[in-house]
């Protein structure tokens, strides 16, 4: 197998917040293969988002990535900081994280771009949405010739930081070429009429249109990875299987690496060649598809599977996991798995940290289970919740 | 049928935009959103009656206008016999002690200035009861109802002094429920009840509602979009599209055998969690949902349904007639523009032909043959002249689909569909008068 594109080694992301420190991410670790989809599923405030934007190096205070590497693969850039910051470099690949910020900076179009779960806050109200795509477009060009320069007025949304607008020059400076290449690109994803589309505002967009936008946008950089957080969690299940189709198309045709978050099984079933589950922050199992779906080791998982309600399944009873989703400030997690307090399994060996095993070169679970039977004689007495 | 807890008939909710007297002056048309069109179903004691759909298709309008939150436009709803829109105040609120409601959202929904020990309380403070007694002992007996209310939907009657914001939103639709639960309605509109809720908290949610229906014979009206979950908790499901019930039947059959090519479209995209799913290419319906402001003439799903019926002398392969039925909505609603056909067809808009093709090739999906390419070319003609209205007439002559001159309805059959694909004896079609041609004519 040819070299991953990416791989995040034991990223941890933290937020300094007055209620306290915030583990939002703590060593996740895992690879996107060139023109894969790798998944990241886990429930809401398990630390999807954050990974997301960590990889991406979108983290804001109070917020900060603390730890870790991310291995992107680029020869250019490997050779470029070889001589001045090896420690960098590791042969093709370099770690981000260690590149200069202007660099880093420059990455975002034509290495890594994302699209988010709300469209409606990811485009600038005030501006059409052919000129914001053909900003992308002309941020790029810019880039290519001036690396390490480069401002758009489009810039802070999709973080919904619509002040930054404000503070930024107002007059348009978008060529025709790029207004051009922004038309094809909505084209691209299948926007009906793009020449008037790309005239129009977000406003006048559906919901659906305005999620192909953001994607052509994000397009417009030609990405080898493409991050997308929740993108069809905002659609109707008929306009998700049309964003779905057209993710699909863009990883086969255009070779794109797709990282797809979401707290959809099923979505990550359809899309995803492997796939990593989150819980409290952490990634508790990691592995194709199959292992992950058939073979789950991690009690979460297993739970997760049973929780969902299958459109195919005439049964009526559902098997929750007890309990609810724990909270991530510092002081209130235990020196323990942290979900020793809602699983079913819980041991005395439970009660430390727990590392993660390598089933077998693709499988890894962060669950003592890997390693031992459960045993009733040393189960502990989990905190009952008072659910059911 | 007699025994029906809940009976709706011809249930219309309009609402009217550009209403107000500066419209008026401003000689702005009143417009209406048909956010409800005619639906009609019954519930039986003691049932789940599910009803799905996109977002924006009337469930929540349907579940308010029924517990009279909202003001119908047309048609009743009959409440254990009640003729629910005709109630005088007595009736009515012995009417909102029986029927209750629970929202989607656990967050919005609760006073967050209230203890949850008074937000459950408030219903029975509101309605005097218990009779009787002074107000201390009073206090003290809701009190004690509200904490056994906590413990009844999986809480501790300790956190009655606590308020909305310390609970997870699990735990706030818990109390949503247990509030809900307070005055001992017989009937309970679920309003998107688990959307908000992470999938193991769902669960936990969904268990518990099924839970209380045995415990205290409750009925419910299950509102969601999401078709799992309606699998799991729904005796009978309906399916609304755009303000109208398109099929109703019991849950196993409509799940296993859809009719309406709608309800097979919704189930054929849901994604499915396992393996299987994988690389599942599904056959994603075009277009988006049409407004409600402006349905489409005849049967509401027409500009989407892969199954719309051609006329009955075109021989045309269903993918084709599709096509061309996406070209005549395109044309309806702007998305075809001439002018760029032409610029990149031919700049000094002289050669037809390459018109055509160009138009061809971006707004029909289908390769085109004989007859049938004939007439489109023949429009696309009348297009490149600057003649659009012809050209809309063209394709209307040849192409109209009696699915946009007709209106199908649901009929009386167990498990009807509102398609004219089901037409038996026993389902009526309404003939409507044909507005498609004015609407088509005056955009
Ligand atoms: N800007 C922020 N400030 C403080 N905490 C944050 C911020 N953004 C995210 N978090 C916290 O980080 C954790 C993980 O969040 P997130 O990645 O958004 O989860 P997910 O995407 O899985 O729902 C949560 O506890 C969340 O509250
Ligand atoms: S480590 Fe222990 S508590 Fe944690 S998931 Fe595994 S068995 Fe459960
Ligand atoms: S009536 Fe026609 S358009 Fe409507 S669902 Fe049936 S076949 Fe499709
Ligand atoms: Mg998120």
């Amino acid at each position: 197998m040819a070299d991953p594109i990416l791989k995040v080694r034991d990223l941890t992301t933290r937020f300094f917040t007055e209620e306290g420190q915030v583990n939002a991410v703590e060593h996740v670790s895992f690879d996107v293969e060139d023109g894969e989809i790798f998944g990241i599923v886990g429930e809401s405030g398990s630390g999807k988002s954050v990974t997301a934007l960590s990889v991406i190096d979108l983290i804001e205070s109070p917020g900060r990535v603390t730890d870790g590497e991310i291995w992107y693969r680029n020869e250019t850039l490997a050779d470029e900081f070889r001589g001045s910051t090896p420690d960098a470099v590791d042969g093709d690949f370099v770690d981000v994280r260690r590149l200069p910020k202007g660099v880093r900076r420059s990455l975002r179009g034509p290495s890594f771009s994302m699209v988010f779960q709300d469209p409606m806050s990811s485009f600038n109200p005030s501006l059409t949405v052919g000129e914001q795509i053909a900003e992308a477009v002309e941020v790029q060009r810019r880039a290519r010739s001036n690396p390490r320069s480069t401002r758009s007025r489009t810039q802070g949304y999709g973080l919904g930081k619509l002040v930054a607008d404000t503070l930024l020059p107002s007059q348009r400076y978008v060529s025709d070429e790029s207004m051009d290449r922004a038309v094809e690109l909505l084209d691209q994803v299948g926007i009906p009429d793009p020449e008037d589309r790309a005239e129009e505002y977000p406003h006048q967009f559906s919901g659906g249109m305005l999620q192909r936008a953001m994607i052509a946008q994000a397009l417009a950089g030609e990405p080898d990875i493409l991050v997308a957080d929740e993108p069809t969690t905002a659609l109707d299940v008929t306009i998700q299987a049309q964003i779905l189709n057209l993710l699909r198309d863009l990883q086969e045709h255009e070779g794109m690496s797709i990282l797809m978050i979401t707290h959809d099984l099923g979505v990550i079933a359809r899309m995803c060649d492997r796939v990593g589950v989150m819980y409290a922050g952490e990634i508790v199992e990691r592995g194709p598809l199959s292992d992950i779906f058939d073979n789950p080791v991690h009690p979460y998982t297993q739970g997760l599977l049973g929780s969902i309600p299958d459109v195919d399944d005439p049964s009526t009873r559902l098997e929750p996991i007890s309990g609810n989703v724990p909270s991530l400030i510092d002081s209130e997690m235990p020196n323990a798995c942290y979900f020793a307090d809602r699983c079913p399994n819980a041991m005395n060996d439970c009660l430390t940290r727990i590392p993660e095993y390598e089933l077998d070169g693709r499988h890894s679970v962060r669950c003592v289970l890997a390693e031992r039977e459960y045993d009733p004689n040393d189960a502990i007495d989990t905190e009952v919740y008072a659910d059911d | 049928m007699t025994d029906s807890l809940l009976e709706v008939r011809d249930l219309q909710k309009y609402y009217f935009e550009r209403d107000t007297f500066v419209d008026s002056l401003l000689g702005r048309e009143r417009r209406s959103v048909k956010a409800v069109d005619g639906i009609s179903f019954d519930i039986q004691p003691g049932e789940t009656l599910g009803l799905v759909g996109e977002s924006g298709c009337g469930k929540s309008t349907t579940g308010e206008t029924l517990l009279r939150l909202r003001e119908a436009t047309g048609g009743s709803v009959r409440f254990d016999g009640e003729n629910v829109f005709e109630m005088d105040s007595d009736e009515l609120k012995a009417f909102r002690k029986d029927a209750q409601i629970v929202f989607q959202d656990p967050f919005s929904s609760l006073d967050p200035r209230m203890t949850i020990g008074d937000i459950i309380a408030e219903p029975l403070k509101i309605h005097g009861i218990p009779e009787g007694a002074g107000d201390q002992s009073k206090r003290e007996w809701r009190r004690d109802k509200a904490g056994e209310l906590l413990e009844r939907v999986g809480l501790s009657a300790n956190q009655l002094d606590r308020y909305p914001h310390e609970f997870s939103g699990g735990q706030r639709q818990r109390i949503g429920i247990a509030r809900a639960l307070a005055l001992e309605p017989d009937f309970i509109v679920l309003d998107e009840p688990v959307s908000a809720l992470d999938v193991s908290v769902q669960a936990q949610v969904l268990n518990l509602l099924d839970d209380l229906q045995d415990d205290f014979g409750l009925t419910y009206l299950f509102i969601a979009h999401d078709l799992s979950v309606v699998r799991h908790i729904c005796d009978r499901v309906a399916v609304m599209y755009l303000g109208n019930i398109v099929e109703l039947g019991p849950t196993d059959e409509l799940f296993e055998s859809p009719k309406h090519p709608y309800t097979q479209a919704l189930l054929e995209s849901v994604p499915r969690p396992s393996t299987a799913e994988h690389g599942r290419r599904v056959e994603a319906l075009s277009g988006d949902v049409p407004s409600p402001r402006n349905p489409p003439s005849g049967c509401r799903f027409r500009t989407r349904c892969p199954k719309v019926i051609p006329p009955d002398d075109l021989n045309i392969d269903q993918a084709t007639y599709r096509a061309v039925m996406d070209l005549r909505d395109a044309l309806v609603v702007g998305d075809v523009n001439p002018d760029h056909i032409w610029e990149a067809a031919d700049p000094e808009r002289v050669d037809e032909e390459a018109f055509i093709e160009e138009a061809r090739s971006r707004h029909v999906a289908a390769e085109l043959r004989g007859e049938v390419a004939g007439a489109v070319d023949t429009a696309l003609g009348h297009l490149a002249e600057g003649d659009e209205e012809r050209a809309r007439e063209t394709l209307r002559r040849r192409f109209e689909s009696p699915c946009e001159t007709r209106r199908p309805a649901v009929g009386d059959a167990p498990h009807p569909a509102a398609c004219h694909l089901f037409e038996g004896s026993d389902e009526v079609t309404v003939i409507e008068t044909n507005e498609s041609a004015a609407i088509e004519a005056d955009d």
